[in-house]
């Protein structure tokens, strides 16, 4: 064998195997769920997030020292005094600030959320919905070995509501950023999961932006008479929930018990 | 009085007939459950009344071996249901796919309820209720299977937690296909 007659058979090797390495990273499932834009449209969405919260925070943090000091000061049911009144004006007049700096960053949170959704609204009906029988993407849930898969940390499932909004969305980000080193399994998961908290978040602001309206009309009429109402105390503590998160989180679902980690009998009927 | 002799002669052959055919039946098989609380044993109690024709009975008597298998949970067990589930393929009990889904459906991870050869679009978001209580039924018999005859904790728990995935998932996927 000459030396042409070696370089090209080494080439051929060579070939040979670049070819099968394709063919098996072809094999391979791989599913689109998170395009591009999907993580730069979290990565904006966490900003406003933020961004918000920061606006809020000074404000709500005045409008609970003012609460503070009504209370403090006996105010509850003596509501005609002139100090209880200014002290109630004033609440009313950080309320509005409120109302006003949710309304001004809310279309901008919208906006991204609902780009969000949609793109992944059109991965999931696609990746999963059309080239999906129910029984691959239990193979593509599962992972290759049933049996290794027991032993992966569980994939995120949702119950985020006592979480910082900003603070959620950059979990997302991260989760998603880093999605290369996933596998497909988790990715379904995690897009289910955002796709949801993602409509149901819209869903949310949709009808908070409603409702700002109508209670921005509704304080400025009793601005000139200086109420406090059991409304507005309530909207303040649902805003701080969301926003910021309540103390009270989810339970966390408990792992299955340590287990034997030697591989298990595997029967020849088994699919 | 010249026919009556034949007559007589072909009438009695018959009774004769009769007589041997009755002798000839096959008893009824003895189609009780098994005895033994010992699982192999079981088996091969099971395998002779199956062969003995109690195959009509082939459900009770796969659910009277768990049940036996239950008394004494370990890993072995599996190849032992394994091993039986084969041998009923071999004798022609079972088809291949009857004994994979038999198989499958108390010792494997993956739900056979999810079988399925068209699209979750068009075939389990139209189905997604029926779908999720097949799989909610069927991990119950993954618990008795993985759990309590095999001690298998970890396969249990992620099945059970499969499940769950599978319904976050097709709650987003028919969602989203629904979206238009």
């Amino acid at each position: 064998m000459n030396d042409e007659t070696m370089r090209i058979l080494s080439a051929a090797i060579g070939l040979a195997a670049v070819f099968a390495t394709s063919t098996a990273a072809a094999d391979t499932p791989t599913i689109r769920l998170f395009p591009t834009t999907v993580v730069e449209d979290l990565r904006q969405t966490g900003n406003v997030a933020r961004d918000m919260e920061t606006g809020l925070q000074e404000v709500i943090g005045k409008l609970d020292q003012q609460q503070r000091l009504y209370v403090e000061s006996k105010c509850e049911g003596a509501e005609n005094d002139p100090g209880c009144q200014r002290l109630a004006r004033q609440i009313g007049a950080s309320y509005l600030e409120m109302l006003t700096i949710m309304e001004e960053r809310l279309p901008d949170m919208e906006h991204t959320v609902n780009n969000t959704r949609r793109s992944l609204e059109r991965g999931l009906r696609n990746e999963l919905g059309k080239k999906m029988t129910p029984w691959t993407l239990q193979e593509t849930l599962v992972g290759g070995s049933a049996g290794n898969a027991a032993n992966k940390p569980s994939p995120t499932l949702r119950g985020r509501s006592g979480m910082r909004l900003s603070e959620r969305f950059k979990q997302y980000y991260e989760l998603v950023a880093t999605s290369g080193s996933r596998g497909d399994q988790s990715l379904a998961v995690l897009a289910s999961d955002i796709y949801l908290d993602m409509q149901e978040t819209g869903v949310l602001i949709e009808r908070t932006r409603q409702e700002i309206a109508r209670a921005t009309l509704m304080e400025q009429l009793n601005q000139s008479f200086g109420i406090i109402t059991p409304e507005m105390i309530e909207v303040v503590g649902g805003v701080k929930t969301i926003l910021f998160g309540d103390e009270q989180g989810e339970a966390l679902v408990a792992g299955p018990p340590p287990g034997s980690i030697e591989p298990a009998y595997r029967s020849p009927l088994e699919r | 009085m010249k026919q009556t002799r034949p007559y007589a002669l072909r009438l009695s052959g018959l009774l004769a007939a009769f007589a041997l055919l009755g002798g000839c039946a096959t008893p009824q098989p003895d189609c009780a459950s098994p005895q033994s609380r010992n699982l192999d044993t079981a088996i091969d109690q099971v395998q002779a009344a199956l062969s003995a024709g109690c195959e009509a009975y082939y459900d009770r008597y796969f659910d009277d071996l768990l049940t036996t298998a239950e008394g004494d949970p370990k890993p072995e067990n599996r190849r032992a249901f394994s091993e039986f589930l084969l041998w009923s393929t071999d004798r022609g009990l079972l088809s291949k796919r009857q004994a994979e889904h038999y198989y499958n459906r108390y010792f494997n991870v993956k739900f056979m309820s999810l079988r399925s050869d068209y699209n979750n679009c068009a075939h389990a978001c139209p189905n997604k209720q029926k779908v999720l209580f097949d799989m909610e039924r069927e991990l119950s018999d993954k618990e008795r299977g993985l759990l309590k005859v095999t001690e298998d904790s970890n396969a249990y728990y992620r099945a059970d937690r499969l499940f769950k995935e599978v319904e976050l998932v097709l709650e987003a996927t028919c969602k989203a296909c629904a979206a238009r």
